[in-house]
Parts: C-alpha cells; sequence; structure tokens
C-alpha cells in the first residue's frame, strides 16, 4: 500500500529550494497585493489551493463544504494580508488563520458526527476482498477522528496534515508543543482503545515521507 | 507516537498512524481558483465601508457623561443630609409567614449547590474527553 519513499537526505535539499522558491513568491505577491495588484491573489491561491482544501477536507469529510471552507479562509487572508507579519512564514500565518475559519465554521454549523463510542467498528477482513477491507477499516478510522471531541480532534487533524510535524501543527493551532502532544496523546489513546486491534497491524513508511512537506 | 521502530532509514509505523499518515491527496475542482478569484474581486471593487465617526461621536459622548456626572454629584450632595435622618426598621412580620420563605431560602440554596456540583463534574468529564 505504502511505497518507500526516497532517501530523506537526497530529497532534503530539493525540498528546501522549493520551499525557499514558494516563500519568495508568496512575498513577492503578497508585496504586489498591498500594493493594489489584486490579481497577484492568484498567484497565492494557485499555490495553496491544495494544501488548504485538503486541510478543509480533513476538518469535514465532505468534499463541498471543504471546498467553501478553504474558499472563506482565502478570503480571509485576503482581506487580512497586511496584518502578516513577516517573522513567520506566509504558510504558517495562512495555516493558522485557515484553522481558525475552519474551527468557528464547524461550532457554528457543526458535521452530524456519532460519538467515539459509536463509531462503527469494521468487521473482520475477508481474505478474498483484502483491500476493500482495508479500505473499509481506514475510512472507519477517519471517520472515528471526527467523532472525537473537538480538543483531541483538531490536534490529530493537524499533526496529520502536517505529516506528523509537532511544532508545525502546534504553530497552527497556536498553542505550546506540550499542549499539542498532551492532547494527541489523549486522542491516541481515545482511537486506539476503539481499534485495539489495528495496532498489531504494520506498515514501513520512508523516513522522508515523515519529513516531507515541513514548513520553509 | 505510534511508531514501532526504525530499520535502514524507514520507520515503521503501527496501523492508526499508518493510516492517517498515507490519506492521498485532494484536488481542488476546476472551478475553485476562478470562483476564489472572482470573490476577491468583488471585495476589491466594492466601496471601502464607512468609518464610524468616532471624531464627532466622542466629544458628544463625554459631554453627555459630564452631563451625567454633574446630575449625580448634585443629587448625592443634596440626598445626604436627609439621608441621614432615615431610619431602618425591620418589617413587623409574624413568625407564621416568616418560617416558610426560609425553608424556601435553604431549598433554592440545596437546588443552587447542586447544580453547580453538577456543572463542575460536566466540565471535568468533559476535559478528561469522557464526554
Amino acid at each position: 500500500m505504502i511505497a518507500p519513499l526516497k532517501d530523506a537526505s537526497a530529497s532534503a535539499p530539493v525540498l528546501s529550494s522549493v520551499n525557499q522558491g514558494r516563500a519568495d513568491a508568496d512575498l513577492a505577491d503578497v508585496t504586489r497585493v498591498l500594493a493594489g495588484d489584486v490579481e497577484a491573489f492568484e498567484g497565492i491561491v494557485r499555490r495553496w489551493e491544495g494544501p488548504l482544501v485538503n486541510m478543509a477536507w480533513r476538518y469535514c469529510r465532505d468534499r463541498g463544504r471543504a471546498e467553501e471552507m478553504a474558499q472563506e479562509a482565502f478570503i480571509r487572508a485576503w482581506r487580512n494580508l497586511g496584518s502578516w507579519r513577516r517573522e513567520s512564514s506566509f504558510s504558517t500565518w495562512l495555516f493558522a488563520l485557515a484553522a481558525n475559519v475552519f474551527r468557528s465554521d464547524l461550532k457554528r454549523f457543526p458535521t452530524v458526527n456519532v460519538p467515539i463510542e459509536d463509531a462503527p467498528e469494521p468487521a473482520a477482513p475477508a481474505t478474498q476482498h483484502r483491500e476493500l477491507a482495508a479500505q473499509s477499516i481506514a475510512d472507519s478510522v477517519r471517520r472515528a477522528v471526527l467523532a472525537l471531541p473537538p480538543r483531541y480532534r483538531e490536534p490529530v487533524v493537524l499533526f496529520y496534515f502536517h505529516e506528523m510535524d509537532i511544532p508545525a501543527a502546534a504553530r497552527t493551532m497556536g498553542v505550546p508543543d506540550g499542549t499539542l502532544k498532551a492532547r494527541l496523546s489523549r486522542a491516541r489513546a481515545l482511537l486506539r482503545r476503539r481499534f485495539p486491534h489495528l495496532e498489531t497491524a504494520h506498515a514501513e513508511i520512508g523516513v522522508g515521507d515523515l519529513d516531507r512537506g515541513k514548513e520553509a | 507516537m505510534n511508531r514501532t521502530g526504525r530499520d535502514d532509514g524507514k520507520i515503521k509505523l503501527a496501523g492508526i498512524d499508518r493510516i492517517l499518515a498515507t490519506e492521498g491527496p485532494l484536488i481542488a475542482t476546476s472551478g475553485f481558483l476562478a470562483s476564489v478569484m472572482e470573490r476577491v474581486r468583488e471585495e476589491a471593487s466594492a466601496p471601502q465601508p464607512i468609518p464610524f465617526p468616532w471624531k464627532r461621536v466622542v466629544p458628544g459622548m463625554l459631554f453627555v457623561a459630564g452631563v451625567f456626572g454633574w446630575g449625580a454629584f448634585k443629587l448625592i450632595r443634596q440626598g445626604l443630609p436627609e439621608m441621614g435622618s432615615i431610619s431602618l426598621a425591620p418589617p413587623n412580620l409574624p413568625a407564621a409567614a416568616i418560617q416558610p420563605v426560609e425553608q424556601a431560602g435553604w431549598v433554592a440554596l440545596a437546588l443552587g449547590i447542586s447544580l453547580l456540583s453538577w456543572l463542575l463534574s460536566r466540565r471535568l468529564a468533559g476535559r478528561s474527553g469522557l464526554l
């Protein structure tokens, strides 16, 4: 299911130069937008639409709503572009702003969720349909994340969105690393209690995969 | 973490981590960019909101506050001598009327304490993730 990725040491300089290029483009576009060039915002949307739609999707698991929420986040970014203090990267600022938008949107119109105790647990995988069974288990786990209490759900969503980078997830949530770790640990304990048999299933993933996408 | 060990530059992830860490990317629909830019252009072309006229309001508010303050000062100055002559005597109520009121007070207090403890327990349970 998971192909081992390239060696992290080989991909790191490439990734960092990509991130640097992205950061430079962000800075240039923000400067142009603030100078009155509305069309320069298109570059920002083009670069960040994928990550923001994915992030919103992880918050609500509804494609249509994810795009609406991501659009709202871009509009909020457009309105508040002047408030980006260049001490942090543009992506850090944008993700934190988007998380706020998604959080308040879900507070106003919560997704219909069942409590984690009632989240369906998949039946034992049928050997002849292994892939379907694996898919069903994965769907159940992802639905169970949405069924977590909000204070534990968001750390899980952001931790995996940021490819298991705790500082990046903590920055997006606006909490200290320790707080995020504590909530994450509690969330994982709740999930483990719900899906005890999954602890025995293992797969391999390359180190490069875990480091991939860390912010510039 | 739910990682189970390293082996030749690879980290082994256990079930839940593996599932949540390996979700395929969702691609935005083709009209997404256009729709965002349309809204941005609408926002950009909309007239700027009229700022609240603080410069006009603040003097008015200060004037009103001054008038009320002056009025209160005059009232207190005139009312203080008369206040001294007022004596407050407790109302003369029969014991039969006081007793039920006293009992109702105790019931209200007990209900209040119960409500507070219920709210506190709900809050604590919510923090621990049980609710």
